[in-house]
């Protein structure tokens, strides 16, 4: 029958059916696997973060302040301007045409952007709530902003723009002293996140935590129905006190910055003044390079604020080369530049650290009662490290002679050294040197602290290498370590870790913790750093170091000049082509590092100039006036005592009288007869004395001259500072005579060298000065040293 | 009908009927013949036995779950827009209650009483399409989108292509059960056969060509898509030569692809790049609404957020409670509410086929099958559009969909299967 069911039809149905259920219900089955299962994660977040309406209530950054409460860097607010095209709908139709032209000439006459794209904004966006238009607006800016709403509304009967501008507050990092600790600070990122120096390193302490209102939004900004609105007020961030000293980092920055051009450092220069008992570093200065022809343009620090990342950091001849070069290579090398400039080359670079580690060589002998100060060697120049190798000279080809280990010392001689460190043995003096701190990083709380240093351990300090090592080279450290060393020297033998914040404080100004001082361990005895400390006393007083030295305040120091190679370059090869120091080598890093006063250590300060060009190279002539410019300021300042010793009070300057109002005659005879053969110098015809220079109280050098005005004319004459630079003493003396002004010397007083000349002077030549002033100028020896 | 509620298993029709041409039923065991004027009139509600009750339940239940839904998918919508969140809901209960007692009092009804209304509905379709085609862009045929597939009268609307569906499905029930396909070798049938054959195809052949090139016209991609697979199922279940299907395949791909070519089906090729990368379509395709089913569909994971904790529709997801409502379904109940919702369909599906199988005739065999199938795809490709499993097209989901005119015509058509199952020798349970 044809109306039955047939088996055709059962088998064709069958068919169907399958391919509908296996085939159709099988496959939306496995997408439903998909994406519930297996991607129901992924999709879920990606949901809830488009459902949630999340508000950011940023926090304020924390404030850094210097030890004394000065600010270093510190937030303000500024504005983001938003734009909610959406809110148009909210309007009446016939008005919305107003309130567009109203949004478009608020904006553009406010924020200096242009109506017609103002416009396009709203007209492109016409469902978003949320189009920045403007970021890190100032608070006048924004009042600008809010003062035309108000007039708007005033002139369009009641229209009110302002539900469509949206105004949320943000803020923004200024550094008050511009361009100043810049590598130390470091600075923020457009997210107000810290990505270099103490700004990354203690972001999380500095940047609080953003608060949040988080709710669930519908599509068109409805609140929804269920409980999902949270608030989460915003914690300003903690603020740091550091220990760092504005007017020592100052004074650190001034005088490398002049030290850095006078030697033509190839490779920037950088000094680090640390607290010797507690650690608490008060300076770390890196300046840049100088380039003789083109004057460092430093970036411009308008009104003090300064935009690290504003290209200008980079100086003009760098931004130069950088336009000069492929465009694909332009933004690796601005990156490699900044990246040089940002670096704080204090803790990230490490050098070998030349005849400065003599100090710890020394230190280790003392220690172990290998040699005391009379123990006496030989020193013909060159020295046999092992039967087989070749002579390792002494930077004093001639030889010392016989000398005692305290000469050696204070002669920087290497020949000792080397013979200090074999004696020592490998397992010894390496066992010193991990204990001074060479093996691991100082744990200072600044970013970029190199993590990893070059040394020989134990088992591979053969003997080439473990005299090479006894004097300073053939292993690279950080300047931060060398300065953490010579610390444990002066504290008396034990080994601290050096930190710049001083204090944590909350956002309300209550103290959330101080720092301590970490002692890590005692590296040698007291008595033992004691001695040292004499010996660098002495070296500073008439040895290698003596352009260290600073009258009155027992400066302990030494100098280093280390040749710039790697490991891999085996010193002992290149030492046997080309002796010591080699000609092929024409970069050198000249150090000097010592503390002050040395019976009583307070005070601990390393410079170094990396490759310096203008001349001589080595570290008592380079680095060793701007180390002595840096204590003759500061010590004063810290509040060390000055002691003199006879000699020196001998040359003390003297303190002029005040005769302002006497007669001529009176004064002349007044300044006269005070000790210290000052003369008396009279400009004018006057009868009596309207002003004097040097003022009443104030300091003369021996024998120097008090000018007298007489008239109110003379009062108007000036002298012009001659270039003492490079002069000796004596022409210096006469050189000011001539001129009518006073000098006074500082640095190497105690050298009866004859190749001290004038380094630096503190008032420029050229300078027009009035007659009688004080012009100090820092004498150093220019001659070789270790 | 007091006689039928004292007599549980009344006696089945005796009267020929009009169209089918079908043999009477013998007069069952006992029954006298004086009963037979009373029995002439109670025929309309005839039933030689009751009605399947699995799928009856199956029905029920789904719109039960589907008028939960509905209203759990449609409320923040309904406040937002009418300030009414049982805006949509009330609609659609209100529906679903006419369509229930529709489908009940339909099941009743012989259906071969439909032969009597295939030039009815023929018209009306034909009409109706038309109007869609001639008056677009009026406020009889409102834009919608871009499309035109609604006639409005007042407040009530309705798509045509619902009712074509319907007409299509009962016009080649007709045709294919009033002639048969020869299953001799084409080389074997007489000169009689062979024009009789074609002739069968050339009906076959107008009533799809007409009805789908009328909703082609309509711009109704989906619509034409599920005309075309109930017609090339029916022929199939039919017994049409596979040979037909060869020859109607390369003609149906043919004309696809003629009308891909016409500016009316334009946006096909962004639907599909959107379908290929939903996350980051090609300039200017909007593949909001796919996106955010997905991300409804995977927020609800195994066990979902729980009914009525769906978030995706705060106006994320366009018109939750309309073709999308499946992905609420999922981020509500998650996997297992949806794999019991799909099992309850299969369910549905496999019985639907058992009752048209065993139906009693070719037609009701043929009009079973087709309706079930129709339920059966579109259930298929809106879950597949839901999940980006195929590129997005307007299909509703039976039984869930919001939409009142929709619902109660699937509901009529669910009770013409009930009606078929009365005269079906499937077991009953």
């Amino acid at each position: 029958m044809a109306n039955k069911t047939t088996s055709k039809v059962w088998r064709r149905t069958t068919i169907v059916l399958a391919v509908l259920l296996l085939l159709g219900f099988g496959s939306v089955l496995v997408s439903l696997v998909r994406l519930q299962l297996v991607d129901g994660e992924t999709l879920k977040s990606a949901a809830v973060s488009n459902q949630l309406n999340d508000t950011t209530i940023t926090a304020q950054r924390g404030t850094i302040y210097d030890v004394n409460g000065k600010v270093l860097a510190q937030s303000a607010t500024v504005w983001r301007v938003v734009l909610a095209p959406a809110q148009l709908k909210s309007y009446a139709e016939k008005n919305q045409e107003t309130v567009k032209d109203g949004v478009a000439t608020c904006l553009s006459q406010t924020l200096g952007l242009s109506y017609d794209d103002v416009r396009a904004t709203i007209d492109e966006n016409p469902n978003s709530y949320w189009q920045v238009m403007a970021t890190k607006v100032e608070t006048d800016i924004k009042d600008q902003i809010l003062a035309f709403e108000e007039s708007f509304q005033e002139a369009h009967e009641g229209l009110d723009i302002s539900s469509m501008i949206e105004l949320v507050a943000d803020y923004k990092r200024y550094y008050p002293y511009g361009d100043f600790a810049s590598q130390l600070l470091g600075f923020t990122n457009d997210d107000g996140t810290g990505v270099e120096g103490l700004e990354s390193y203690y972001n999380d302490e500095l940047s609080g935590v953003n608060g949040r209102i988080v709710s669930a939004k519908s599509a068109t900004q409805q609140d929804m129905p269920f409980e999902y609105q949270q608030e989460v007020p915003a914690q300003d961030g903690n603020s740091l006190v550091l220990t760092i000293d504005e007017v020592v980092q100052h004074t650190l920055e001034k005088y490398l910055e002049e030290g850095a051009e006078l030697n033509e450092a190839g490779n920037r220069a950088c000094a680090i003044m640390m607290n010797v008992n507690t650690g608490e570093i008060l300076g770390m200065a890196t300046k840049g390079n100088f380039d003789a022809d083109d004057p460092i343009a430093e970036s411009v620090a308008e009104e003090g604020s300064f935009d690290p990342n504003d290209p200008r950091a980079l100086t003009e001849s760098e931004q130069a080369r950088i336009d000069a070069l492929p465009e694909d290579e332009q933004a690796q090398a601005m990156s490699d530049a900044l990246q040089q400039k940002w670096r704080n080359k204090c803790v990230s670079d490490t050098y070998y650290p030349g005849s400065v580690f003599k100090m710890v060589t020394a230190s280790m002998g003392l220690e172990e009662g290998i040699v005391n100060d009379n123990t006496t060697f030989t020193c013909p120049g060159y020295y046999y490290p092992s039967k087989n190798a070749n002579p390792i000279h002494c930077w004093q080809t001639a030889g010392h002679g016989v000398e005692t280990f305290h000469d050696g010392l204070v002669n920087s001689c290497n020949v000792v050294f080397m013979q200090v460190g074999l004696s020592l043995g490998p397992q010894t003096f390496f066992k010193y040197f991990e204990s001074f701190g060479f093996t691991e990083p100082t744990g200072i709380d600044v970013s970029g602290e190199a993590q990893q240093t070059q040394y020989y351990d134990a088992t591979e300090l053969n003997p080439v290498e473990l005299a090479t090592e006894s004097f300073g080279q053939n292993f690279s450290i950080t300047p931060i370590q060398m300065l953490t060393a010579c610390a444990t020297i002066a504290n008396g033998g034990e080994l601290v870790q050096p930190h710049v914040v001083k204090q944590v404080l909350d956002p309300d100004g209550n103290v959330v913790r101080t720092a301590s001082t970490q002692t890590k361990r005692q590296v040698i005895s007291e008595a033992t750093a004691r001695d040292v400390a004499g010996l660098m006393e002495d070296d500073a007083k008439s040895g290698t170091a003596k352009n260290g030295y600073v009258a009155g305040y027992r400066i302990a120091g030494k100098t280093g000049t280390s040749e710039k190679i790697e490991k891999d370059n085996r010193y002992a090869n290149y030492m046997n082509e080309n002796g010591n120091p080699g000609a092929t080598h024409d970069y050198y890093i000249a150090s000097y590092c010592g503390f002050a006063p040395a019976d009583d250590p307070q005070y601990a300060l390393l410079v170094f100039v990396d490759e310096p060009n203008a001349g001589s190279y080595y570290g008592n002539a380079v680095a060793g006036p701007i180390f002595n410019k840096i204590m003759t300021d500061l010590l004063p300042y810290l509040g060390v005592e000055p002691v003199y010793t006879e000699e020196e009070q001998a040359q003390l300057d003297v303190q002029a009288e005040d005769v302002v109002g006497q007669s001529v005659a009176d004064a002349e005879n007044a300044i006269e007869s005070q000790t210290g053969d000052l003369t008396a110098v009279v400009y004018g015809d006057g009868d009596t004395v309207l002003s004097q220079l040097p003022a009443g109280g104030s300091n003369v050098p021996r024998g120097g001259q008090v000018v007298l005005f007489t008239t109110a004319e003379s009062q108007q004459e000036t002298t012009e500072v001659p270039n003492f630079i490079g002069q000796s003493v004596a022409n210096v003396e006469y050189l000011a005579a001539q001129a009518g002004v006073n000098v006074t010397f500082t640095g190497a007083t105690n050298s009866t060298s004859a190749s001290v000349v004038a380094s630096m002077q503190s008032a420029a030549a050229g300078t027009a000065v009035q007659p009688g002033t004080v012009i100090t100028v820092t004498i150093a020896e220019q001659g070789a040293s270790g | 009908m007091p006689r039928q509620r004292t007599r549980p298993a009344p006696r089945p029709a005796q009267k020929r009927h009009p169209v089918s041409k079908r043999p009477a039923v013998p007069p069952a065991p006992g029954q006298k013949a004086g009963e037979g004027k009373l029995k002439s009139r109670l025929r309309l509600f005839s039933t030689r036995s009751g009605m399947d009750l699995t799928f009856f339940i199956l029905v029920l239940a789904l719109v039960a779950i589907g008028l939960v839904m509905v209203f759990s998918a449609s409320y923040a919508n309904a406040s937002y827009r009418f300030d009414n969140p049982y805006y949509f809901v009330a609609q659609q209960a209100r529906w679903a209650i006419i369509g229930v007692v529709l489908m009940i009092v339909i099941s009743f009804f012989d259906y071969h009483h439909l032969h009597r209304l295939v030039p009815l509905f023929a018209i009306v379709t034909l009409v109706t399409l038309g109007i869609t085609v001639v008056f677009k862009n009026t406020n009889l045929v409102p834009n919608n989108n871009g499309a035109y597939r609604w006639i409005q009268i007042g407040s009530f609307s309705f798509q045509p292509s619902e009712i074509a569906k319907f007409t299509l499905v009962l016009l080649l029930a007709q045709i294919l059960s009033a002639h048969v396909f020869s299953q001799k070798r084409r080389r074997d049938l007489t000169r009689n056969e062979k024009l009789e054959q074609r002739r069968l195809m050339l009906e076959v052949l107008v009533v799809v060509v007409a009805i789908c090139g009328l909703v082609v016209l309509e711009r109704h991609m989906s619509a034409t898509i599920i005309l075309l697979l109930l017609a090339v199922i029916m022929l199939f279940v039919a017994g049409a030569p596979l040979r037909w299907f060869a020859v109607g395949g390369a003609g149906i791909a043919g004309a696809l692809l003629l009308m891909l070519a016409t500016p009316l089906y334009s946006h096909v090729g962004g639907r599909i790049a959107g379908w290929l990368n939903p996350f980051n379509p090609p300039e200017g395709v909007d593949t909001w609404q796919t996106q955010q089913s997905l991300y409804a569909i995977g927020s609800g994971q195994l066990l979902g957020l729980g009914l009525g904790n769906s978030r995706q529709k705060y106006m994320y997801l366009p018109e939750p409670q309309n073709d999308f409502i499946f992905a609420i379904v999922c981020e509500e109940l998650g996997f297992i509410g949806a794999l019991i919702i799909i099992l309850m369909f299969g369910v549905l599906i496999w019985r639907g086929v058992m009752i048209s199988l065993r139906a009693k005739d070719r037609f009701g065999m043929l009009l079973g099958i087709g309706l079930t199938m129709q339920v059966g795809i579109q259930v298929v490709l809106n879950i597949a559009v839901v999940t980006n499993t195929i590129p997005n097209t307007g299909i509703s989901l039976p039984f869930f969909s919001a939409g009142g005119t929709s619902l109660v015509m699937l509901l009529a058509q669910m009770g013409i299967l009930l009606s078929i199952s009365r005269t079906s020798s499937i077991e009953k349970t």
